[in-house]
């Protein structure tokens, strides 16, 4: 698993570094950490960077030096590229086990964050944001909602620190991707939390396709001893159950063309439901 | 140069049948289990170069079957791929000499490129 932090100077960002290292100790994921300056050449010691080393710092020393997949090893020369046709040796020190590497860029933050997630192959980004219904980062107002609409991969909006006792699944397409069913499985067994799987209808109907996926989702974790609850509900009611229902949970959503959501709200729904949310959100893909 | 021959032991059919082209297409001789029970009786009989095993399964899981694979064949080299992952199950992986420990999900090109390495640890490059 390929794991990309995408963060700012902001304490939001310290909560999503938390979910990072907490997810990172459990998978032994690779990881990057990258940081976006607004400035066309973003200095060291900007705000980010000096944001980025701190990061870095808490990442590396969460694990005890035996125990760290990420402990850097002897260095050793290699051939790196610098500009077009160029390519430099430097003396690179590379993971003993994993690959760790932190990275700032420059321009838009979530263009470049979504740039760094397809370049390097991300399985997840995980990134903060400001608690309250606006979603926002405070340099870049609408970089989560944007990563969360456009990313190819999933997304986990880490938006407080607090424990995970449960995840409110919402199935609301037949087609559900196996990776997302993974990060699932990951959250679950990261947080010791239950799942509650809830099949979205509209008036009372529930497409085939959903019904049958639901009934296979909820076979597949229960005979991986997962403590489950299935349960229907109407589409109507969703707003009112993520306002109202959502306390110590993690909300995820997939994202599919098929989706009853996608198809009931209007354009931009992920965004507003992210927003109302008042915990961390998992958009599967 | 001999072909390599690799296990792939996953209890979800897809992922078996996601790895077996994408491990021939790269020149590996490959067999596929979704019994653990049957792969168990496998390594048994056949001499395998690599093996690419799940974690948590019924009846015999990946953790016995590295074991049992790295006592039958130490040069054989276990990558361990879980969508359980703990840091515990982690340590206990390569403290048992598995090769590399990859959570799901991951992509293709990611078990292609650690197969790639331990391809090349086997054949001393």
């Amino acid at each position: 698993m390929r794991i990309l932090f995408a963060g700012d100077e902001h304490p939001y960002s310290e909560y999503a570094l938390k979910e990072t290292i907490k997810l990172a100790m459990n998978t032994w994921a690779d990881v990057t950490l990258l940081g976006v300056g607004q400035a066309t050449n973003p200095a060291e010691d900007a705000p980010v960077g000096r944001a980025l080393r701190g990061y870095r710092d808490t990442f590396l020393n969460s694990w005890s030096r035996e125990d760290s997949p990420y402990i850097l090893g002897e260095g050793k020369y290699e051939w790196v590229p610098v500009k077009n046709g160029v390519v430099e040796e430097m003396k690179v020190l590379t993971g003993r086990k994993k690959d760790f590497k932190v990275r700032l860029r420059s321009g838009a933050p979530a263009r470049e964050i979504l740039s760094e997630s397809q370049e390097d192959g991300s399985d997840l980004i995980v990134l903060g944001c400001a608690k309250g219904e606006k979603c926002e980062w405070a340099n870049s107002l609408p970089a989560p909602q944007q990563v969360v609409d456009d990313a190819d991969c999933s997304v986990l909006l880490v938006k407080e620190q607090q424990p995970v006792t449960r995840i409110v699944a919402c199935l609301d397409q037949g087609y559900i991707s196996q990776e997302s069913l993974e990060m699932i499985n990951q959250m679950i067994t990261i947080h010791n939390a239950r799942l509650d799987l809830i099949g979205l209808s509209q008036n009372g109907d529930m497409e085939k396709s959903v019904y049958t996926r639901l009934i296979e989702i909820g076979d597949y974790y229960s005979d991986r001893q997962v403590e489950i609850n299935t349960r229907l509900m109407d589409i109507s009611g969703f707003e009112q159950l993520i306002a109202q229902e959502i306390k110590q949970d993690l909300l995820a959503l997939w994202l599919g063309k098929k989706s009853l959501l996608s198809r009931f709200f209007s354009r931009g729904w992920v965004g507003r439901f992210v927003s109302k949310c008042p915990t961390t959100v998992l958009v599967m893909r | 140069m001999n072909k390599l021959k690799i296990m792939v032991l996953d209890d979800e059919p897809i992922v078996c049948k996601r790895l077996k082209p994408a491990l021939e297409k790269q020149g590996y001789e490959v067999d596929t289990f979704t019994q653990s029970s049957d792969a168990m009786e496998q390594i048994k009989n056949v001499n395998y170069d690599i093996i690419i095993t799940d974690l948590k399964m019924k009846g015999v899981d990946g953790m016995q079957l590295l074991t049992e694979a790295k006592q039958l064949s130490p040069k054989t080299e276990v990558i361990v791929i879980t969508g359980f992952a703990t840091m515990e199950t982690a340590k206990e992986s390569f403290h048992k000499g598995v090769f590399d420990f990859i959570a799901k999900p991951f992509k293709l090109s990611e078990i292609q490129e650690v197969v790639s390495r331990a391809e090349a640890k086997i054949r001393g490059e």
